[in-house]
């Protein structure tokens, strides 16, 4: 099975995560389209 | 980006392993506004507190978007005054991927973090010979020019 991106899209849980992992935020804007 | 770079598996191992991926739409509410969107892909480092610390605006294939997402980490350790932790994640961008467009930053900021480890001058002109040798036309071999003569 092909891996993906697990993506957050909930800001403050980004964060969150960041904080409890002590990992940087890869935020990513993109147009819908 | 979704049709070829985050699809890339090395893309997928490094983000998921290193960083909390997160993905808003250019104009989500306030952060649009709040890190100034106006383009897209814009791709952003933050540090767990919000602050940005590197960000890129436009396609990047898988082979620069990964030593683009280092150096931002360097940057974040390096603005945080974390310049042995900055020094490796650079370290990282030029031994993995010396001909990425992000070495001749990675390697201009490694001088300065030796520097700011040692006080030593040397570093500096180091940087400024290895960017004059490896990235002549570099706007960070510019940057430095002022070092050749330390």
């Amino acid at each position: 099975m092909e891996a993906r991106i697990k993506w957050e899209t909930d800001f403050n849980a980004a964060l969150s995560r960041a904080k409890a992992e002590g990992r940087p935020v890869l935020a990513d804007f993109f147009n819908p389209g | 980006m979704d049709a070829v770079t985050y699809p890339d598996e090395a893309v997928v191992d490094f983000i998921q392993e290193r960083m909390i991926p997160l993905r808003l739409q250019s104009d989500a509410k306030p952060y649009s506004a709040d890190y100034n969107i106006q383009w897209t892909p814009t791709v952003i480092t933050l540090d767990p507190s919000g602050k940005e610390h590197h960000r890129t605006t436009g396609f990047l294939a898988p082979e620069e978007l990964v030593p683009s997402l280092l150096l931002g980490i360097a940057k974040m350790h390096f603005d945080a005054g974390q310049y042995g932790e900055a020094a490796e994640n650079l370290e990282e961008v030029l031994s993995a991927y010396p001909e990425s467009d992000s070495a001749p930053e990675a390697l201009y900021l490694k001088g300065v973090c030796q520097y700011k480890q040692t006080h030593e001058a040397q570093p500096l002109k180091s940087a400024y010979e290895q960017l004059n040798e490896h990235y002549p036309s570099s706007e960070w071999t510019k940057r430095a020019y002022p070092y050749r003569l330390l």
